[in-house]
């Protein structure tokens, strides 16, 4: 596991990676167990019936609907829970993944061998695929095998292509903070400005769907490219996938030359 | 790249952090073989100019070569034969000293495991404890490990003692010397000064981001003050002694003289030879004397 930067990193991310699988795993399998309780809870969902149009569409695409399967776990899971972990994860990744080993002081060390600085980045970005796709992995095979032990009825494929939607949302933003470690070895900055961002488009994404001049603008957050396809209930949707794409391949080529140029910090 | 080429030639090399200053048009040569000193207090610039030449940091003026290849456009091809141990030590903490030793390895190649395993038998190093569980000196025995391990043409050390014990710096100058002797170059930066004295072959002075002068160790120490206590059989006349080239700050107390000679000691021998002498103490002159003199001398320049 120590023949190359990818390999290392990836060592690295071990323990990391076991605990956040247990807790998407766990998140899975609560939320699988707990809905044929739900679902025959007839307060709940008049509850829901009852609450304002504005308001459920802050939850997701405007169904709020719990006695079907897709409308529970679009809700309850794929609307903010499950993408909101996946991010968390991402995000740190991308921090650390360049400005985190700057300012431990390793970084150095690490280019004094020869290994060019691009090279680091691939393989960085590398370990991020990898591992927040394992965790989505994870996650979409767990709740897999609750809902078919549980004779949910919900599409297993329909599942992945939410769960493929959640993982390249997070890759966006994940991205985007390795490109900021990149471009200034500072872990605060690039924690500070990519959860910032997060938060900012997710509420114009939500307040997009209320506030009437805010609506031309949400095709700006990657959230509103999230939620719009509603990919449970109507699966993958090419073109928002191909915005997350786009904006992922934008981040990872611009941050090798902004890192190549820059300064290490000692 | 042919035996007699410099290994490091810098021109005008300078670095401002924003407007703060690091180094100022440095011009500096290490010639093959040899291993050069690179002397100045903290803040003056050492770390700079060691990364810049590893190009960690671009020069803001001037350039540099190692090997003949600019370091800006070929520092990949510099790396693959340099040694480097950095000035602030910082290791992977959730790796063992063997582990670490291994990463590194891969990532060169091409390692002779039984020399590293000798190597860190000699320097005593901790290979299978966490490295965060490490003290300070162990620490940067393994670090003096990673350097020397591949055998590299050149070995660009920053401060390489800090931590060790006296026994293992003995040990450490016995590493430079052997590395001398087989045709390694070695850039060593230091603010202790009786280290450089006692492995290098010639030294570049730094201070505040400029590089004073560049001797051989034998010129450095021509140059020193030097201090003189002679004892006489009996009182002398002091005027005797006042106004010979190279003889400062002459005292005289009954029958003994103190002074600080620059340069040669033959005049005030042999005028001193005019009396009884009874004893003559010489205080060999430290580098941190010699060093406080180019110091003061700039400072007067300045001035």
């Amino acid at each position: 596991m120590l023949n190359n930067v990818f390999l290392k990193t990836l060592r690295d991310q071990g323990r990391s990676l076991l605990f956040w699988g247990i807790g998407l795993v766990a998140m899975a399998v609560i939320m699988a167990f707990v809905y044929p309780t739900i679902k025959n809870m007839p307060s709940v969902t008049q509850y829901l019936e009852e609450l304002p149009a504005s308001v459920k569409e802050m939850f997701g695409a405007g169904i709020i609907d719990y006695t079907s399967p897709v409308g529970y776990f679009s809700t309850e899971l794929f609307s903010f829970m499950m993408p909101l972990l996946l991010l968390i994860f991402g995000i740190g990744f991308g921090v650390s993944a360049i400005a985190g080993e700057e300012e431990k002081g390793t970084l150095d060390f690490l280019l004094s061998n020869p290994v060019p600085r691009w090279l680091v980045v691939v393989e960085k970005f590398g370990v991020m695929i990898v591992s927040m796709a394992l965790l989505a992995f994870v996650f979409w095979a767990s709740l897999a095998i609750c809902v078919s032990a549980l004779g949910i009825e919900i599409s297993l494929l329909k599942l992945a292509e939410a769960t493929i939607g959640a993982l390249m949302l997070a890759l966006v933003f994940a991205t985007f903070s390795l490109f900021l470690g990149c471009l200034k070895g500072d872990r605060g900055l690039s924690l500070g400005i990519s959860g910032g961002l997060a938060v900012l488009t997710y509420l114009l994404n939500t307040l997009g769907s209320i506030v009437n001049w805010l609506k031309d603008y949400r095709f700006l957050s990657p959230f509103y490219h999230y939620m719009q396809p509603d990919t449970l209930k109507n699966g993958i949707d090419a073109g928002h996938m191909l915005v997350f794409l786009g904006l992922i391949v934008v981040f990872f080529v611009i941050s090798i030359p902004v890192f190549e140029r820059r300064d290490i910090a000692v | 790249m042919n035996a007699n080429d410099a290994i490091v030639h810098t021109s005008k090399l300078t670095k401002f952090y924003g407007k703060r200053l690091g180094i100022e048009e440095v011009d500096l040569d290490v010639k093959r073989g040899e291993v050069f000193g690179y002397l100045g207090p903290n803040g003056a610039g050492k770390t700079t100019t060691i990364r810049t030449l590893l190009d960690f940091i671009h020069p803001t003026g001037g350039s540099a070569t190692v090997f003949g290849l600019d370091t800006r456009r070929n520092s990949i091809e510099i790396h693959r034969h340099i040694g480097y141990l950095q000035g602030e030590l910082k290791l992977y903490g959730n790796l063992t000293g063997k582990d670490l030793l291994r990463y590194l390895g891969n990532l060169r190649g091409g390692i002779d495991w039984n020399y590293v395993k000798k190597l860190a038998s000699r320097l005593d190093c901790e290979l299978s404890r966490k490295i965060s569980t490490l003290s300070h000196g162990n620490k940067q025995k393994l670090g003096l490990v990673q350097a020397f391990m591949h055998k590299p043409e050149f070995l660009v050390l920053d401060e390489p003692t800090q931590g060790l014990d006296p026994l293992m710096q003995q040990e450490f100058y016995r590493l430079i010397t052997e590395a001398r002797n087989e045709g390694q170059t070695v850039f060593l930066s230091s603010h202790i000064l009786p280290e450089v004295e006692k492995v290098c072959d010639r030294i570049g002075i730094i201070r505040q981001g400029r590089l004073i002068t560049v001797e051989t160790i034998e010129v450095l120490k021509s140059h020193a003050v030097r201090q003189l206590e002679i004892h006489f059989a009996g009182a002398i006349p002091k005027d005797r002694f006042i106004g010979i080239s190279g003889v400062r700050d002459v005292v005289v107390e009954n029958d003994m003289l103190r002074c600080n000679v620059i340069g040669s000691l033959d005049t005030l021998v042999k005028v001193a030879a005019g009396f009884e002498v009874v004893n003559i103490l010489s205080h060999e002159p430290s580098l941190e004397e010699i060093f406080m003199t180019y110091y003061n001398e700039d400072k007067n320049n300045v001035k």
